[in-house]
């Protein structure tokens, strides 16, 4: 069984700041590291090596330091990693960025499944895993939190709904997005974090041409969408003090509240 | 050929491990006590135990810089987790590596390495410390191996040790040159031990004696050959001392992370305690200090990886940043205030966990007299 897996270097923050002169994302003092709901899907995948004697490739597009979540991944268990990077691919959008995914995925070739995490911490955008199913044209599951039995042909999945799951039965090759799970990931081995160090390691650069797309394909020149602005919205808070008779106190509150909308008028 | 840095890895990995599973209990493991078994097998599955040794041999490859790094980090969390983890990967184990047959290995270090057994060092005797000529343990040499006999104390890890590698004396009239190291697993009879010690400080650490009465061991439970103990034992007292200081410079941060904290929300006449200047001086010492120990550490790390003779770089990094831990410790408390005396922030956690550095590796008034030495007087 050969499994591809997705992972994305992120900004180790749920709280992202933005330079408010130029819209740029402030990474000083920011580690980065692999996004939860890849490490999940990553888990999954050894989870599945394990069980199925399954090989697990990983793969991230980024800047060339997103080799450490390469190696990162090497240390959990995964055989082999390729770095897809090129300064072409920068300021993709999740279509460029499905695109690009897609054609690397055609490069490796053979596959039975590809996991992805649900959405990456930093854009949100929950999109490149349906997307990127829908160019491979694969039959696809979102918000997946626990495959329950795979056969040759075909899995069984858990999706996560609002108010319950799912039971889904999925033929191969698919691609499934993860969700957070029961089950921590695991930490990498120190001897897996060194070897993935070496120079004989398992991990391949790729840039446009490896993966045999133009620049006018991908990156922000490939992209449908363009961001105009980048703005962090302000949140601010404005105090009032109520004062006089306690009764006209609580009318004047309870008028205000129903004014806002928040409690029923 | 892109590639990652091997010690940036590591050390973002160890950080994580520490920020998310060792800070959030480390105040709750402290008070009970208790060995971290939990812990201690999460690090045994992430292969740390065999950091400093080869691949293919039940180690993971790395070198001296790594596991610094990795005590380094873990005493930023627990001292006394740091510790452990100190023990195993080096003096626990590292004559049985060394030195042990085939089958030793396969009985005992690589299931040291699983985190199966554990291993510990057995030097300090009632009347005998920095002073090893001195030690009374014997091994006295029989048809069939040795016999020991003699009684150890301050032995780390001892209570939950599998296997002990015991400094012995066999030959008294030979003093330093009769001393060696003997393999002593904890179930062989005439081995005991004492109820363990209540301590100070590093109180998931447990410390006991360990009694050895008419021991049998066969000839090939010496770990050290004849003649050879004391080089044996020099050979990794620069690395024990680096990695001491290591642990040193790891509770700086953790006394300096929270002392930056705690002045940042501490308000003290309408405003934060960290504007206060002589806080400020406080800090300013603190980061100086820790500085100048992350420099000696991992000079003397790196000079011990590149086979350099370095004792006395390794020494001054003990000393330098065991009293260094022990001023920020200090500095803590008193930036903590009254809170610093509570035992509900870790301000007098580590206070307590700072005692432990000062005799570790050799009392601080034994490594002046060498600097002293090594200077020339």
């Amino acid at each position: 069984m050969q499994i591809i897996v997705f992972i994305k270097q992120v900004p180790d923050t749920t709280e992202v700041k933005l330079d408010p002169k130029t819209g740029n994302l402030i990474r000083e003092g920011l580690a980065s590291i692999i996004n939860p709901d890849d490490r999940h899907a990553l888990e999954a995948a050894l989870e599945l090596q394990a069980a199925h004697a399954a090989r697990v490739t990983v793969i991230s597009m980024g800047p060339p330091q997103a080799i450490d979540a390469l190696s990162e991944a090497m240390g959990m268990g995964a055989d082999r990693a390729i770095l897809l990077t090129d300064p072409a691919f920068s300021g993709a959008d999740t279509w460029a960025t499905s695109y690009t995914l897609g054609k690397a995925v055609e490069t490796v070739g053979e596959f039975d499944l590809i996991l992805c995490g649900r959405q990456a911490i930093d854009g949100d955008t929950a999109q490149v895993g349906p997307q990127l199913a829908d160019y491979l044209d694969l039959p696809q599951v979102s918000y997946v939190y626990a495959i329950e039995s795979v056969a040759a042909e075909q899995l069984v999945v858990k999706r996560r709904l609002e108010d319950g799951y799912e039971r889904v039965e999925c033929r191969l090759p698919a691609l499934l997005t993860v969700i957070g799970r029961m089950k921590t990931p695991r930490y990498p081995r120190m001897g897996g974090l060194l070897k993935a160090c070496r120079a004989k390691a398992l991990i391949k650069v790729w840039n446009a041409a490896d993966i045999g797309v133009t620049t006018a394909e991908v990156g922000l020149e490939g992209s449908l969408t363009h961001v105009i602005k980048t703005f962090a919205p302000k949140f601010e808070r404005r105090g009032e003090m109520l004062s006089g008779e306690t009764a006209d106190v609580v009318q004047t509150l309870v008028d205000q509240l129903k004014e806002n909308r928040l409690i029923a008028p | 050929m892109l590639r990652s840095d091997p010690e940036r890895l590591i050390r973002e990995t160890m950080a994580r491990f520490v920020d998310q599973e060792v800070i959030p209990i480390a105040e709750e493991l402290d008070s009970k006590g208790e060995f971290p078994q939990a812990l201690f097998q999460q690090l045994a599955e992430m292969g740390v135990f065999g950091i400093r040794y080869p691949r293919g041999q039940g180690g993971a490859g790395g070198n001296t810089t790594l596991y610094c790094i990795i005590c380094e980090e873990l005493a930023r969390g627990l001292m006394s987790l740091a510790s452990i983890t100190a023990m195993q990967c080096l003096m626990g184990t590292n004559f049985l590596f060394h030195y042990g047959s085939d089958q030793m290995r396969a009985d005992y270090f690589l299931p040291a390495m699983r985190g199966e057994k554990i291993g510990c060092f057995c030097m300090t005797e009632p009347e005998a410390g920095s002073d090893l000529g001195a030690i009374t343990t014997r091994a006295t040499a029989v048809d069939d191996g040795y016999l020991i006999n003699g009684m150890k104390t301050w032995v780390t890890d001892g209570p939950e040790a599998s296997f002990y590698t015991v400094l012995c004396q066999t030959d008294p009239a030979k003093r330093l040159r009769g001393i060696g190291y003997f393999f002593v697993p904890r179930d062989l009879p005439g081995v005991s031990l004492s109820p363990r010690f209540e301590c100070l400080g590093t109180r998931t650490t447990p410390i006991c004696e360990v009694a050895f009465k008419d021991v049998l061991i066969p000839n090939e439970y010496r770990v050290t050959p004849e003649g050879r103990g004391l080089s044996c034992f020099l050979a990794i007292l620069a690395e024990i001392r680096t990695m001491t200081a290591a642990l040193g410079l790891g509770l700086q941060r953790g006394a300096m992370d929270a002392s930056m904290q705690y002045t940042k929300e501490r308000q003290a006449f309408g405003k934060p305690i960290s504007k206060y200047q002589l806080i400020q001086s406080k800090i300013a010492r603190m980061a100086t200090n820790l500085e100048a120990s992350r420099l000696m550490v991992y000079n003397a790390a790196a000079m011990i990886d590149r086979g350099e003779e370095c004792m006395k770089q390794a020494t001054m990094a003990k000393y330098f940043a065991s009293e260094a831990a022990c001023s920020a410790a200090d500095e803590c408390t008193r930036i903590f205030a009254g809170y610093g005396y509570s035992m509900e922030y870790p301000a007098q956690r580590y206070f307590r966990d700072t005692r432990f550095l000062l005799s570790g590796g050799g009392t601080h008034e034994v490594l002046q007299t060498n600097i002293a030495r090594w200077e020339g007087l």
